[in-house]
C-alpha cells in the first residue's frame, strides 16, 4: 500500500525490508479474507477485554463504595494519610503517556519510524516514573508505619477501628492498578522491541500498537477514578 | 383455627411431611400447591403433546414431511402473553406470604437466636435459657442413643419474632414446619415472624424433667446453611406447649441451680456435639479425665488443665490448641457467663479421675441470671479463629 | 444459508486430508496436538478433558450418594461403642488422622460441586462442540484468534492441575460457593483451599479467552451470503453465552482474587470479625454465578434447536423467537442473582429480585412451545440425538417449572437451601445441559470421528440414564419439601428410604454412562466409517466431510439457503430419493 504517507519513510537496510516481519510483508492470518478484516476482528476482540478489565475494576470500586457508606470515618481518616501531591503527579505522569502512545499510534500509521520508537520510550518511562513514585513516596514509607492491609495494620496513631478495611482496599486496588501498569508496559516494551529490530509496524500493520495503546488508555482511564476516589475524598 | 395431621390430604402429607403449623405456613402450602397445579396442567400438555406428535409424525421411509408453517406470530404472542400474566399473579403471591413470614405484628414475643459451630440458644425476654435437651428423634428399636439437642419452648396462640444472630460463620435457623427460614449472620441481626399454632386436644409430648407427658407439639429446626463438620447436626427441637407450662419453665430456669447439674445441662445444650463424655475423641477433645490431667498442645508445649486453662479455653479458644485438633472452637465470651462457667468446671471434676472429688454437693452457686445477649462482632471480632 | 454453490463442490486441486491425519509416531502425534492451533483438535482436546473431569465429579457424587444410604446421625451407642457419621466413606477412603467421616463428606460434595461446575459444565458445550462446530457451522476456517484459543485451552488444564493438585492435599469442605467467612477459617493451616479457589480464578480466563474468540469470530467470519438471521440456533446460543461469559467472570476474577488475599494476607474485605461484609461477598458470587448459569444451560438449547430440526426435518418453528430469546436470557440473567439471597436480604431488595426472576422464565418458556411446536407435522426418526432430545424436553420442563416456588419468595423461604433446590437445579444442568451434551455428542460424533455408533446400543444408554436420572433427583424434590436441609451428611431416620432409592438412581446413572462409554469406545475402534452427512443435515459441517480436512472446506462456502429449510432443499451428500422433498402447496 503506497501511500503519501512513505513521505515519513525511514530507509531501513534491505535484511530488515525482506524480513517477513517487516510492516510490508505481514500477511493476514489463512483463516482470514482480508487484512483489513483481521485488523477489525483484532481491535473488536480488544474492546471485548478492555470490556472485562472494566468489570474487574468495577468489583473493587463496588467494595470501596460499599464500605465508603459503612464506614465513612475510617474513609475520611484513610483519605488523609494520603499525600494528594504525590497521586497528582502519577496523574499527570500517566496523562502524559497516555499522550505520548497516542501519538505513537499516530506515527505507526504515518510510517514516522523514529517517533514513533521515541513515544514509545517517553510512555515507557512514564510507566517506570509511576511506579518508582508509587514505591518510593507511597508503598514503602506507608509500610514502614503500619499502614498495612488487614491484620498486618499496626498504625499506632489510628483513630478509627475499620481503617485496616481502607488500606485493604488502598493496597488492593492500587496493587492490581500497578500490575495492570506493568502488563501495558510490557506490552508497548514488545512493540518497541519489534519496531527496532524489524521495523514490524507501518501503515498497513499496527494492529499490535493500536491494541497495546489502547489497553495503557484503560490503564490511564482507571488511575482517574482511582485518584479522586482514594486522595481526594477528605 | 388449629392444624393437625389428619386434615391434611394425602398429596400434601406426601409433599410436606406435616401439617403447617400456622396460618402463613399454610398460605404458602397453598401457593405451592397452586404453583405445582398449574405446572402440572402445562407439563402434562407439553408432554402429551410431545409424545403424541412424536408417534405420529414418525418417520416413514420415502415419505417427505408435509409444508407446515414456519412461525405463527399470533401463537408466539399467545404463548408469551398468557405464562407472563400467571407469572405475575404467582410474584405477588409469594411476595404477600413472604411479607406474613418476615414483618412481625406488633406486641410478637421476641426471642432471641444465638448460633455458634455448632448449636443454637434462644434467650427468653427475662433473661433465661433453656436447659432441656432431647434426642431429635426415637429410634424404633431402642438400640442407638444420638445427641441431645436443645429444647426451645414457646407458647401456644402467639405471635413469636425471632431475632437472630451468628457467633461465628453463617448459619441458617429453619423449621421445616412454619415453612420458612432466615439466614444467621455474624455481623447483622436477621429475622423472622411465625403464629404458634393453638394445641389440639390429644397433642403430647414427653417431658423428661417431670417423667410424663404434657400437653405440646415438638418440631424440627435445622441448620439449612453449610458451617461445616457439625453441620448436619446444628439441630434443635420447638416445643410449642400451653402458656402456663412456658411461664413455669421459665421461672424454673431461672431459679438457682446444682452447679454439677447445670454443667450437665449445659453440657448437653451446647456442648456434646464436639465434646463427649465417655472417651470418645469428637471434634473436640472428650471431658472425660480432662480436668486436672496434663495435655499437649498444638504449639507442642504441655499444660496443666486447670480451671484458669478451661477458662481460657472457653473464652479464647484459639489460645491453646490441644494437638491433634483442628481449633474449630467459637468463642463463648459473652454466651456464657461465670456462673455457667462454674457449673461447667464443676461438671468436668465429676467426670474426671485427675480432679479431687468434692466432698458434697456445693450449693452456693449463684442464680444464674446475667446471661447476656451476644452482640454481634463487635465485641468478640478479632479473636476466633 | 448455507451450501456451498454446486459448481465448488467436489475435490478442487490438491487433496487435503482428513484433520485427524497426522505424521507417523505416537511422540510426533502428541506433539503435532500439543501445538496445534486448529479448532477442531482443541475442541476434541477439550472434549476429552471435560468428560474426564465429568468422571471425577461424578465419582464424587457417587461417594455422596453412597454415604447418604444410611442416616446415622449418632454417635454414642448404650454400649459405649461409638458409630461416626461418615463411616460409610471412611471405610473406603480409610480413616485419616484428625479428619471426621463427616469431614470427608463435606469435602466429597465440595469437590463433586467445584469440579463439575468450574471444570466441567461451565466449559462442556461451548469449548468442546462449540470450539468444534462453530466455526464449522459459520463456514470458517477457523476461530478468529486460534492461537488465543490454544492458549485458552492450556489455562484451562494449568487450572484444572491446581484444581486436582488441591484434591491430592487433601480437598476443602468449603462447598463449592466458598461462603465467607466460613471459607476463610477453615483448614486455616492449608494451602488446599488457596489452591482450589486460585484453580476457579485460572479457569475463568480460559472461559472469557473462549468467549472474545467466538464474538469476533460470529461478528468477522460468517461466509459469504450468511446474514444473522441465516445462523444456525447453535450459534445463537453460543453467542449469547459468549456476551455472559465475557461479562460476568471478571467480576468472578475479583472476587476470587480478593478472597485468596483474604486467605493470605487477612485483608478482612469479607470478614465480619475484621468489619469486612459476608454478603458482599455473596453479591459478587452471584453475580458471576447466576449468568453463569445460563453460560450452561443456553449452549444446551442450542444443541436442542440443531437436533430437534435435523431429526424432525422440518424448519424449526420461531427460528427469531427462539433466537431473540437467547439474548433475552443473556440479558436478564445479569439482574437476577439476588434470588440466591432471599434468605439473606430486606424485604425491599427480595420483592425486586422475585420480579426480575419471574422475567428470565418468560424467554426459557418461549423456547419449550417452540421446540415443542417443531415436531408439528415432522418426520420425525426415533434415533438417539432424538431421543435425548425429548428427554431433555420432559427433564428441563420440570427444572424450569420447579424454579417457580423457588422464585416466589413466601415459598422459597421454606425450599431455599433444602434438597428441593438441589434437586431443581439438578434437572436444569444434569437434565438440561448434561443430557443435551451427551444428545449432541452423539449427533456430532461421526462429523468429529467419521464412525458410526450402535444406535441400539446408544438408545438403551439414553433410556437407562433417564430412568436412573429421574429415580436419582424426582426423589430430591419430595425430600426437600419434607425439610431434608441440604449438604447434611447424616440426617433424621424418616428420609432415609427416599434417600435410599436416589442413591440406588445414581447407580442407574453410572452404568447407563458407562453403556456410553463402552459404544463410543466401540465406534472407535471398529465402528462403520461414517458418510458426510448421516442425519441429512442442512447446517455448513455436513457439507464436509466426516470428519472434517484440516481447513474445514476445500473451497470457501456460499450461502444460499436457511440452516433449516428442509422442505425446499436436498440435503448435501443425500439423495434425493431418500430426502424427498414435499409438493410445493
Amino acid at each position: 500500500m503506497q501511500t503519501t504517507l512513505d513521505a515519513y519513510d525511514t530507509p531501513a537496510p534491505d535484511h530488515i525490508r525482506s524480513h517477513p516481519k517487516h510492516w510490508r510483508n505481514r500477511k493476514a492470518g489463512h483463516h482470514w479474507r482480508t487484512h483489513d478484516e483481521e485488523f477489525d476482528g483484532s481491535k473488536l476482540g480488544m474492546w471485548l477485554f478492555l470490556t472485562t478489565e472494566v468489570l474487574l475494576f468495577a468489583g473493587i470500586f463496588c467494595g470501596y463504595a460499599v464500605f465508603r457508606l459503612l464506614y465513612p470515618e475510617a474513609w475520611a481518616n484513610g483519605s488523609h494519610y494520603l499525600d494528594w501531591r504525590f497521586g497528582a503527579a502519577n496523574t499527570v505522569v500517566l496523562l502524559i503517556s497516555s499522550w505520548t502512545v497516542a501519538n505513537a499510534v499516530r506515527c505507526a500509521q504515518l510510517n514516522n519510524q523514529k517517533w514513533l520508537k521515541i513515544n514509545l520510550i517517553i510512555t515507557l518511562i512514564c510507566a517506570a516514573l509511576f511506579v518508582f513514585i508509587k514505591l518510593k513516596f507511597e508503598y514503602i514509607p506507608k509500610l514502614a508505619d503500619g499502614k498495612a492491609p488487614g491484620t498486618f495494620f499496626n498504625y499506632p496513631m489510628a483513630q478509627d477501628p475499620h481503617e485496616p478495611l481502607w488500606w485493604s482496599l488502598y493496597y488492593v486496588g492500587t496493587g492490581i492498578h500497578a500490575l495492570h501498569v506493568l502488563i501495558g508496559a510490557t506490552l508497548l516494551g514488545w512493540v518497541l522491541y519489534r519496531s527496532w529490530r524489524y521495523q514490524a509496524y507501518g501503515p498497513t500493520e499496527y494492529t499490535m500498537v493500536e491494541n497495546s495503546a489502547l489497553y495503557w488508555h484503560l490503564v490511564d482511564l482507571v488511575w482517574i477514578f482511582l485518584f479522586p476516589l482514594l486522595y481526594l475524598i477528605h | 383455627m388449629s392444624y393437625t395431621l389428619a386434615e391434611q390430604s394425602w398429596l400434601s402429607k406426601f409433599i410436606f411431611r406435616a401439617a403447617p403449623a400456622s396460618d402463613s405456613a399454610a398460605w404458602s402450602d397453598g401457593l405451592f400447591m397452586m404453583i405445582f397445579w398449574f405446572s402440572t396442567f402445562f407439563f402434562v400438555l407439553l408432554m402429551v403433546l410431545m409424545v403424541y406428535w412424536t408417534v405420529k409424525y414418525r418417520r416413514r421411509p420415502g415419505v417427505p414431511a408435509p409444508v407446515s408453517p414456519h412461525h405463527n406470530t399470533p401463537l408466539e404472542i399467545i404463548w408469551t402473553v398468557v405464562p407472563s400474566s400467571a407469572l405475575l399473579v404467582i410474584f405477588i403471591l409469594g411476595f404477600q406470604g413472604y411479607l406474613s413470614k418476615t414483618v412481625a405484628p406488633t406486641g410478637a414475643l421476641e426471642l432471641r437466636v444465638s448460633a455458634w459451630k455448632w448449636g443454637w440458644a434462644i434467650t427468653y425476654p427475662n433473661g433465661a435459657q433453656s436447659p432441656e435437651t432431647k434426642f431429635l428423634e426415637e429410634s424404633a428399636d431402642g438400640t442407638v442413643v444420638g445427641n441431645k439437642y436443645p429444647i426451645f419452648y414457646v407458647p401456644e396462640n402467639t405471635a413469636v419474632s425471632l431475632r437472630m444472630s451468628s457467633q461465628d460463620v453463617i448459619h441458617a435457623f429453619w423449621i421445616p414446619d412454619f415453612r420458612t427460614k432466615m439466614d444467621v449472620y455474624p455481623n447483622r441481626f436477621t429475622g423472622y415472624t411465625f403464629h404458634t399454632p393453638t394445641l389440639g386436644l390429644e397433642e403430647e409430648v414427653f417431658d423428661e424433667t417431670v417423667g410424663q407427658n404434657i400437653p405440646g407439639r415438638d418440631m424440627w429446626v435445622f441448620c439449612a446453611e453449610y458451617c461445616g463438620d457439625e453441620h448436619s447436626r446444628m439441630a434443635a427441637t420447638i416445643r410449642v406447649v400451653p402458656q402456663f407450662i412456658y411461664e413455669q419453665k421459665l421461672a424454673e430456669w431461672n431459679a438457682p441451680k446444682d452447679p454439677v447439674e447445670l454443667g450437665k445441662q449445659i453440657h448437653e445444650g451446647r456442648c456434646a456435639i464436639c465434646h463427649s463424655v465417655n472417651g470418645t475423641p469428637g471434634t473436640g477433645p472428650t471431658w472425660k479425665d480432662l480436668y486436672g490431667s496434663q495435655g499437649l498442645m498444638s504449639d507442642g508445649s504441655t499444660v496443666l488443665k486447670d480451671d484458669n486453662y478451661i477458662r481460657e479455653s472457653i473464652y479464647i479458644p484459639a489460645a491453646k490448641i490441644v494437638a491433634g485438633y483442628a481449633g474449630n472452637m467459637p468463642s463463648f465470651q459473652g454466651q456464657l457467663d461465670e456462673t455457667q462457667l462454674d457449673g461447667i468446671i464443676a461438671y468436668m471434676k465429676t467426670l474426671s479421675q485427675h480432679a479431687p472429688q468434692p466432698a458434697g454437693s456445693d450449693t452456693g452457686a449463684e442464680p444464674a441470671t446475667e446471661s447476656t445477649e451476644s452482640q454481634p462482632n463487635e465485641t468478640t471480632g478479632g479473636g476466633q479463629s | 444459508m448455507s451450501t456451498i454453490d454446486a459448481t465448488h463442490t467436489g475435490p478442487h486441486g490438491h487433496h487435503e486430508g482428513s484433520y485427524l491425519d497426522g505424521p507417523a509416531g505416537f511422540w510426533s502425534r502428541i506433539a503435532q496436538w500439543a501445538v496445534t492451533v486448529d479448532h477442531k483438535k482443541i475442541g476434541v482436546m477439550y472434549l476429552f478433558a471435560v468428560l474426564f473431569m465429568f468422571f471425577l465429579g461424578g465419582v464424587a457424587a457417587l461417594a455422596v450418594r453412597l454415604e447418604l444410604l444410611d442416616p446415622v446421625r449418632d454417635v454414642v451407642q448404650p454400649d459405649g461403642t461409638s458409630v461416626t457419621t461418615g463411616y460409610i466413606l471412611q471405610s473406603i477412603f480409610g480413616a485419616t488422622d484428625g479428619v471426621s467421616g463427616n469431614e470427608i463428606y463435606n469435602r466429597a460434595f465440595t469437590l463433586h460441586g467445584a469440579i463439575m461446575v468450574f471444570m466441567f459444565i461451565v466449559p462442556s458445550i461451548p469449548a468442546s462442540l462449540g470450539n468444534f462446530f462453530l466455526p464449522i457451522m459459520l463456514g470458517a476456517k477457523d476461530v478468529a484468534f486460534p492461537r488465543l484459543n490454544l492458549l485458552s485451552w492450556y489455562i484451562y488444564v494449568f487450572g484444572s492441575i491446581f484444581g486436582v493438585l488441591s484434591i491430592l492435599m487433601g480437598g476443602v469442605d468449603t462447598g463449592w460457593t466458598f461462603y465467607t467467612p466460613y471459607s476463610l477459617t477453615t483448614d486455616a493451616d492449608h494451602w488446599r483451599v488457596v489452591l482450589m479457589v486460585l484453580a476457579a480464578f485460572i479457569l475463568g480466563f480460559s472461559s472469557i479467552l473462549t468467549g472474545m474468540n467466538f464474538i469476533v469470530t460470529v461478528h468477522k467470519l460468517r461466509a459469504p451470503g450468511m446474514g444473522w438471521f441465516d445462523m444456525p440456533l447453535f450459534i445463537w446460543a453460543i453467542y449469547a453465552t459468549s456476551i455472559i461469559q465475557v461479562l460476568a467472570t471478571p467480576v468472578i476474577g475479583i472476587t476470587l482474587l480478593l478472597l485468596i488475599f483474604e486467605r493470605i494476607f487477612r485483608i478482612g474485605i469479607f470478614d465480619p470479625a475484621m468489619g469486612g461484609d459476608p454478603v458482599l461477598y455473596q453479591h459478587f458470587f452471584w453475580f458471576y454465578s447466576h449468568p453463569v448459569v445460563y453460560v450452561m444451560i443456553l449452549p444446551a438449547m442450542g444443541i436442542i434447536s440443531e437436533l430437534l430440526a435435523v431429526h424432525c426435518r422440518k424448519h424449526i418453528f420461531g427460528y427469531r423467537a427462539i433466537a431473540f430469546s437467547s439474548l433475552g436470557i443473556a440479558a436478564v440473567s445479569f439482574l437476577v442473582w439476588g434470588h440466591h439471597m432471599f434468605t439473606a436480604m430486606g424485604e425491599l431488595a427480595a420483592m425486586l429480585f422475585s420480579a426480575l426472576t419471574f422475567l428470565v422464565a418468560i424467554p426459557t418458556a418461549i423456547k419449550v412451545f417452540n421446540w415443542i411446536a417443531t415436531l408439528y407435522k415432522g418426520s420425525i426418526a426415533l434415533n438417539t440425538p432424538m431421543l435425548y432430545t425429548l428427554a431433555f424436553l420432559f427433564l428441563f420442563s420440570i427444572g424450569g417449572l420447579t424454579g417457580l416456588p423457588l422464585g416466589a419468595l413466601a415459598t422459597d423461604l421454606h425450599l431455599h437451601d433444602s434438597y428441593f433446590v438441589v434437586a431443581h437445579f439438578h434437572y436444569v444442568m444434569m437434565g438440561g445441559t448434561v443430557i443435551a451434551f451427551v444428545g449432541g455428542i452423539h449427533h456430532w460424533w461421526p462429523k468429529m470421528f467419521g464412525r458410526m455408533y450402535n444406535e441400539k446400543v446408544g438408545m438403551l444408554g439414553c433410556v437407562i440414564v433417564f430412568i436412573g436420572f429421574n429415580v436419582t433427583f424426582f426423589t430430591q424434590f419430595i425430600l426437600g419439601t419434607q425439610g431434608m436441609p441440604r449438604r447434611y451428611a447424616n440426617y433424621v431416620d424418616e428420609f432415609q428410604l427416599l434417600h435410599q432409592i436416589s442413591t440406588v438412581g445414581s447407580w442407574l446413572l453410572l452404568v447407563g454412562f458407562l453403556v456410553h462409554l463402552f459404544n463410543f469406545i466401540h465406534s472407535l475402534l471398529a465402528g462403520p466409517k461414517a458418510p458426510p452427512n448421516p442425519w441429512g443435515g442442512l447446517t455448513l459441517e455436513w457439507e464436509t466431510e466426516s470428519p472434517p480436512i484440516e481447513h474445514n472446506f476445500h473451497h470457501e462456502p456460499i450461502v444460499k439457503h436457511g440452516p433449516y429449510d428442509f422442505d425446499t432443499v436436498v440435503p448435501p451428500h443425500c439423495d434425493p430419493k431418500d430426502f424427498p422433498l414435499p409438493d410445493k402447496a
